[in-house]
Parts: structure tokens; C-alpha cells; sequence
């Protein structure tokens, strides 16, 4: 498993990637994923605060926020990084706060900012995408991850 | 290798289930439905591609919301009733917009004075009120239809309403104005198999790794309470009596000396031989229900003689005055002349019986 894939092509090489990486026990990089959910705690001033708590109860309309953290445990830099988040079934996108974030409305195919992305309607006419047409979002990192690195990722979803 | 396959195929599965639940969750994704996150990293390392890390996803389920609302079926107006009248109906709606199959559990409760819903003060029990079934969901009550006698609704899918049918008698002997008001609630239980399920309670204390149940439901209007877990909904009935009056003029046309045909008829005097018209006008008071199966009986005095040809029914009458219309009808037996059934009458209008006599 030494052939380098572009970055758009990685979804479709998943499967080609699943016989070899039982040959890696060891990742060169860890991945953590967290969510958690933003809601608005009265204060006693009247005032209300977002906070962030671990997910209880969770019903329809709930506000997300997913967090993932990467670190690179190698002993080299790590390039071309790209960490792809598929949105989870029953969570609408709701935008990331991170720069350079791109996403896909489309399984993956095509990716953009979501300002650049259309969606073609059923009487061929195109439209702005929306937050929610997004079924995927990606950070490219532009330059390598140090040795010992480590990073938060997050984005923004609400329960459908 | 099976971790990871697992994980990698549950992603590509997230996936296409995203497209699936874009537009159709209106109620939002269902209870049960667990949300799961993973994504991949792809790098180098020296410029070589290293295998894709995945993270362990992050799991958790979504709960039971519970929305539901019982509202009366347009129009939003009282019904209203003839005294002695049965199976009088009002209609309701029961709709579910949390996001899980949910039963209904039903009770019919009756105003015991006050104010009712539209305006009346509530004065007497319907009888004998039974909730039924819209079997056929067309939204009309059809009694040899709708027969499935109702405590409960079974499996109310998300988004869905259903129909329900208030049906009850009207005690004879009530008069123009009485209300009686009556109270459907539901009560939300859980639903997903056939039968009653259990009430749907708020799941106390911290979140279970299960379906944990939020009653979300609104005080959407006044009767309402927020997050109770019941929906209230009232009507009434108020009678209208029809308000029947009948009225009898009689005018002469002529005599034999003042004739039509000598233009002196103002004249004519009520003696032997003159021709008299006898109008019946058939009243019915406004705001009164709709008069049906009418029918006007006059027995004639023996010093007339009635011209039965001259019999007419159903017309019409200006300013209390006969306009000696109609149609032929009715029938004329010794000295009394009968109309049969004569037109239904709203509340308001009138109908005529019309013939004319000889006095002997």
C-alpha cells in the first residue's frame, strides 16, 4: 500500500484500503471524536448562556456540536492531511467555524465551499445549496502536522 | 480488519441514509434512531500515503418527543340540534407530530354549567355520547360506516391526524339556545405495537443509553397545558327549535252583483253566493332549526262550499298577503281541506296553502 491517492478519490479507495490496513496495528495518527450538545441555560441575571453538555436527553431539533481531535503520534510530519467527516444520518449541517473547511452535497464527489455548490432541481434549474444538503465536510491541511501535534476540528449540526 | 471494516461501512451506510432523511422526517428523525460519527483522516508521511485512520464513533440515540394536539374538526363553530334529535355529531382531530409512532388514549367528558367554548352557557347533557372511529378516514361520520366504538387511538404514525367522532342524543323538550358542552382529551401513550400502550411519562432524572420520553407537547390554546402529555379540545351543541307559526286570512273576491267582471270586486260583500280565498301561511321564526314534514289540516265551516280545483300548495306569500301561487296538491275530503306535506321551511321563510270557497 504504497500508491498515493488524491484526496478526492479517497471514498472510493476505502475498500481497496481495508485488506491492507490490517497490516498497521499502530496508526501514526489518533482520532477522537466528541459531541456535545449547545443549550441555553437561564442565568440568574436573566440572561440566558449557551453552554456545551454531554449528550442526554436528545430529541429532534437539538443543536450539536461535534468536535474531533487529531494528533500525530509518528516520529515524522505528517502531509496531505485530510480528515473527512460524513454526516451523520438524522443530523442536518449546520457549518463549521473552522477556515478552509469544504463540504459535499453529493456523497462526496464534488467539493466546495458551500457558497460555491448548486443543487440541481428536479425541472433542471439550479439553486444555492443549503446547510442541510451537506453529506460531507473536509479539512485539507495546507501545511504538514508536526511531530507531537495536536488539533480540534469542529462543526455544527442539529438533530433533524 | 473487522473494526475497521465495521467502521468504514457504517460510515458509507450514514451516508446514504442522509439522502434517504433529508425530506421525509417532518417530525424529525425518530426516536431510536442513533446518530453515530466517525470520520477518516488521510496523510503522508515522507510522501508516502498512509492507511486512513478512523476515530471510534461517538454514539448516542435519539429520544421520544412527544407533540400532539386535539383540536375541534372545522368548522370551528357550535353544532346545533333539534330537541329530541339523535346521533347528533361533533368532530375532532387528533394529530401526532412527535417524532414516534404514538396511541391515544381517549376520554369524553361533559360541561357541567359555565361558559362553553363558542359563547353559550352550557344548560344540559347530550346523552348517552359515544366516541367513534372515522373508519373509512373520508372525515364525515356515516353511521353504518363508522361504527368502532373508540377509548383509545392505535398507532398514530408521526405526522399523521386521525378523525374522531363525538356521537350523542338531544333530550326532547329543550328549548331554542340550551348548550351542552363537551370535553374530548387524549392522552399520549406509547405507541408502536397494536393495543394500548403504556402513558407516556417524561423519563425522570438523567438520559438512559435506551429511548428516553420528553413530553414536548404546547399549550397551544388556553385549555392547554405545556409538557403535561394531554391534548384538550371542546364543542358544544346548541339547539334550535324551529319556531312554527301559522297564519289564516281570509278576503272576499266577489259577490254576484259586485263581479270581477264588473270591475266593482273592491266592493264585493260576504253574502250567499260570493267567492271568498282563504290563505294559510306557514311561518318560521328566525333563528329557528329548519321546519321539516309539515302539513296544514282546515276544517271549513258547512256554510261553505269549497272549490277544490282551486287548491294550491307550496307558494308564496308578499307582506302577509297570499300571491295565489303554487302548485295543485293536497286534497279536499267533506269540509276539510288538507295540504299533505308541504315544502321544508328555514328558519325565516314561509309556504302557503291557497283555496278558495263559495259561501252557500
Amino acid at each position: 500500500m504504497t500508491e498515493r491517492l488524491p484526496p478526492m478519490k479517497l471514498l472510493f479507495a476505502l475498500l481497496a484500503l481495508l485488506a491492507p490496513l490490517t497490516a498497521y496495528a499502530a496508526n501514526d495518527v489518533a482520532l477522537t471524536s466528541s459531541v456535545f450538545v449547545e443549550k441555553a441555560v437561564a442565568q440568574t441575571d436573566g440572561k440566558t448562556r449557551m453552554v456545551l453538555e454531554e449528550p442526554k436527553v436528545v430529541v429532534p431539533g437539538d443543536r450539536l456540536v461535534f468536535v474531533l481531535a487529531y494528533k500525530n503520534l509518528g516520529g515524522k510530519p505528517a502531509t496531505d492531511f485530510v480528515v473527512t467527516n460524513p454526516m451523520p444520518g438524522a443530523v442536518a449541517y449546520q457549518g463549521t467555524g473552522d477556515a478552509g473547511a469544504i463540504v459535499s452535497i453529493d456523497g462526496g464527489k464534488v467539493w466546495g465551499t458551500l457558497a460555491a455548490l448548486k443543487v440541481r432541481k428536479a425541472d433542471g434549474t439550479a439553486r444555492a445549496a443549503y446547510p442541510e444538503d451537506v453529506t460531507h465536510v473536509r479539512w485539507a491541511m495546507k501545511t504538514p502536522i508536526p511531530v507531537g501535534a495536536a488539533g480540534k476540528l469542529s462543526f455544527r449540526g442539529v438533530v433533524r | 480488519m473487522t473494526k475497521t471494516l465495521k467502521l468504514l461501512a457504517g460510515a458509507s451506510c450514514i451516508a446514504l441514509s442522509t439522502f434517504g432523511t433529508t425530506a421525509v422526517l417532518a417530525a424529525g428523525a425518530d426516536a431510536g434512531t442513533t446518530i453515530s460519527n466517525t470520520a477518516t483522516v488521510s496523510y503522508s508521511v515522507g510522501g508516502v500515503g498512509q492507511p486512513t485512520v478512523a476515530n471510534t464513533p461517538t454514539v448516542f440515540t435519539v429520544d421520544r418527543k412527544v407533540v400532539f394536539r386535539v383540536d375541534e374538526t372545522a368548522p370551528i363553530a357550535t353544532t346545533t340540534v333539534a330537541p329530541g334529535q339523535t346521533a347528533a355529531v361533533t368532530t375532532f382531530t387528533v394529530t401526532n407530530t412527535s417524532n414516534a409512532t404514538m396511541d391515544f388514549g381517549l376520554a369524553l367528558t361533559q360541561l357541567a354549567g359555565g361558559t362553553s367554548i363558542h359563547g353559550g352557557t352550557d344548560s344540559f347533557d347530550a346523552t348517552a355520547p359515544v366516541i367513534y372511529a372515522d373508519s373509512n378516514g373520508n372525515g364525515t361520520y356515516e353511521p353504518a360506516t363508522d361504527t368502532t366504538v373508540l377509548t383509545f387511538l392505535d398507532e398514530v404514525l408521526e405526522d399523521t391526524s386521525r378523525t374522531v367522532f363525538v356521537v350523542a342524543n338531544i333530550p326532547v323538550g329543550r328549548v331554542s339556545g340550551d348548550v351542552a358542552g363537551v370535553t374530548l382529551t387524549g392522552q399520549a401513550r406509547i405507541g408502536g405495537v397494536a393495543g394500548q400502550g403504556a402513558i407516556a411519562t417524561a423519563t425522570p432524572g438523567a438520559n438512559t443509553a435506551g429511548v428516553d420520553t420528553v413530553l414536548a407537547d404546547t399549550a397551544y390554546d388556553a385549555l392547554n397545558t405545556a409538557n403535561d402529555g394531554f391534548g384538550v379540545a371542546r364543542d358544544d351543541y346548541t339547539v334550535a327549535a324551529a319556531n312554527l307559526a301559522a297564519e289564516k286570512t281570509i278576503r272576499v273576491i266577489e259577490d254576484p252583483v259586485n263581479t270581477i267582471a264588473s270591475g266593482n270586486a273592491a266592493n264585493a260583500k260576504l253574502i250567499p253566493g260570493a267567492t271568498v280565498e282563504y290563505c294559510i301561511i306557514v311561518s318560521n321564526g328566525a333563528g329557528g332549526a329548519l321546519a321539516t314534514g309539515i302539513s296544514v289540516s282546515d276544517p271549513v265551516p258547512a256554510t261553505l262550499s269549497i272549490i277544490a280545483s282551486s287548491l294550491r300548495i307550496n307558494g308564496t306569500a308578499t307582506a302577509g298577503v297570499c300571491n295565489a301561487n303554487g302548485v295543485a296538491g293536497g286534497s279536499v275530503a267533506g269540509q276539510t281541506v288538507s295540504s299533505g306535506a308541504l315544502n321544508n321551511v328555514a328558519a325565516g321563510a314561509n309556504v302557503t296553502v291557497y283555496f278558495q270557497a263559495t259561501i252557500l
